[in-house]
């Protein structure tokens, strides 16, 4: 077995496991406090049963809701704890996630043509994070933001906010439906990916263990590999140059 | 249906304009100041030629009314939570404030303007038929209080009520105040005519909710169904692979060629 290469840490993986037990939390009390013939995404019998889960009617409802909105304040506090704790590790995330290089969008289109229908050409090499992933951590930061502040609207709507606040209120409602739905969208394919895929068996255990082994980096992700030997070469050659230079984490 | 059917059987022509029901209303219901849950409207009288050239006035109207308790109720069908529901004992168009969340949506739909928003309370507040004064045997504030019975309440569902006695003795004279575009059969029912009309609004959905039903519901519906059958076909594929003889790590390595 090749030598591991540490990919995550400790408080990313809490903070992941945390923010995905959150959705879970959020999404299946979410779904169970959406009742209305236009908007029901499965039907009234969803909502119905959730409800009865709780007591049943909108009494059922009006638990959903204090749970919703208390799973929703620990979700922002946790989230708020991880920027505080390791804010180096958040700005390096942002910083691959949002960086797209050359060649990204042909290794997405590619590898989607692979998974689902067996065709496409080579896949361009990839860094940190491949297209695929880059694409669903936009989507669950952007997506994440808009879902955080729209809930604080809704938290606030009935404990501060002013009657002439219902127009805003609206539309709070509507985008948070629409971040959820496109965000959830996307969770599918990235639960597919990460925990059922065989490929990808390496990176989920990397979520529990925080390394990886050094061939699957390669494989999936050598440009991260690259750099990662490339800071090691000039580290080390700057040691020979003087002791106490270039320490970096 | 439901079973039963609470409705109010008004004879405006007794209605003398007092406003007792809507100062026994706020007592009995805490309603937060500034703000009514019912209403007395009055047609100002017409004022009309004489005899010889004379002028004198004609006779006006007293119109009570509140929330009408609709069987085809918009604001239900423009609530998002489903905290305004039509309650299926009683017929009463109904609030539960724990699960309204004050989005308004309710309030721009009803063509009557019998909702609003309530300052202290932020959410939707309207009539609700005086549930503990029911509860108690007593009829609602308003009509409890009415000194010339013009407010008449009950199960109309039930024949021996005197609302059902009411409109019976009445066939054919019951009147029933509808917005122009959209009949939302309201239970409130008025017995020979009724004055001032046409004061009803179209009922409408805020744009946000129209946006959300009409185009950001089918959207989602659309990202999730697509994304989820990209999932079955993945997993189709995985799974044949994996009866195949080339499973496993050989196609690990097929995946790989870029190196
Ligand atoms: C059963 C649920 C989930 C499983 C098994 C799972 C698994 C994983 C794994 C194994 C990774 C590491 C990929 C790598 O670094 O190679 C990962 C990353 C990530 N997860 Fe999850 N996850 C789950 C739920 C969620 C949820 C609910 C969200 C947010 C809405 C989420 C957001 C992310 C993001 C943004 C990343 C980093 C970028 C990426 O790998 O796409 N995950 N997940």
């Amino acid at each position: 077995m090749s030598s591991d290469i540490r990919r995550h840490d400790k408080s990313d993986i809490l903070m992941h496991w945390f923010n995905a037990g959150c959705w879970l939390v959020l999404l299946v009390s979410g779904l169970g406090l959406i009742k209305n013939e236009r908007l029901n995404p499965l039907g009234a019998w969803l909502p119905d049963a959730l409800r009865s889960l709780f007591g049943g009617g909108s009494a059922g409802g009006a638990a959903l809701l204090v749970l919703h909105e208390a799973a929703g304040v620990v979700w922002v506090l946790g989230l708020a704890w991880y920027l505080a704790v390791n804010a180096r590790g958040a700005r390096f995330f942002l910083r691959e996630v949002f960086s797209v290089r050359p060649g990204d969008f042909a290794w997405l289109a590619r590898k989607m043509g692979r998974m689902t229908l067996g065709v496409g050409g080579e896949l361009p090499p990839q860094g940190y994070y491949n297209m695929g992933q880059k694409a669903f951590a936009q989507a669950s930061v952007l997506g994440g933001a808009a879902i955080a502040l729209t809930g604080l609207v809704l938290l606030l709507s009935a404990k501060v906010l002013p009657a002439s606040a219902t127009g805003l209120v609206g539309w709070a409602v509507t985008l948070h439906y629409l971040a959820v739905g496109l965000v959830f969208a996307g969770l599918l394919v990235h639960i597919y990916m990460a925990a059922v895929s065989p490929e990808e068996r390496p990176g989920l255990r990397s979520m529990f263990t925080g390394h990886v082994p050094e061939d699957y980096a390669r494989h999936h992700h050598g440009l991260w590999l690259d750099a990662l030997e490339k800071d090691a070469l000039e580290n080390s050659a700057q040691d020979k140059d003087g002791p106490g230079a270039g320490e970096n984490g | 249906m439901s079973a039963q059917k609470l409705a109010m059987v008004i004879d405006s022509a007794r209605c003398i304009d007092c406003k007792g029901c809507l100062a026994a209303c706020k007592q009995a219901n805490h309603v937060s100041r500034g703000t009514w849950r019912n209403w007395v409207k009055e047609a100002a009288p017409p004022v009309e030629n004489g005899p010889g050239g004379s002028r004198k006035l004609g006779r006006g109207h007293f119109q009570p009314g509140a929330c009408m308790h609709c069987d085809e109720p918009t604001c239900v069908a423009a609530c998002p939570t489903g905290a305004t529901y039509k309650n299926a004992a009683d017929g009463t168009v109904v609030i539960d404030p724990r699960l309204c969340i004050g989005c308004g949506n309710c309030i721009a739909a009803c063509p009557y303007g019998a909702r609003f928003r309530d300052p202290e309370k932020r959410i939707a507040d309207k009539c609700d038929y005086c549930p503990e004064r029911r509860a108690a045997g007593l009829s609602p504030a308003c009509v409890d209080t009415c000194p010339t019975r013009a407010r008449v309440f009950g199960d109309i569902n039930d024949p021996d009520s005197d609302a059902a006695k009411l409109l019976a003795a009445n066939q054919g004279k019951v009147v029933r105040i509808i917005a122009r575009q959209k009949d939302t059969r309201p239970n409130m029912y008025y017995i020979a005519s009724t004055a001032p009309q046409g004061w009803t609004v179209q009922p409408a959905d805020p744009l946000s909710f129209d946006f959300l039903a009409g185009v950001v519901a089918p959207a989602v519906r659309w990202a999730v169904g697509l994304s989820g059958l990209g999932v079955l076909v993945m997993l189709g594929r995985q799974l044949m692979a994996g009866a195949g003889p080339a499973a496993g790590p050989g196609q690990e390595k097929k995946e790989d060629g870029h190196e």
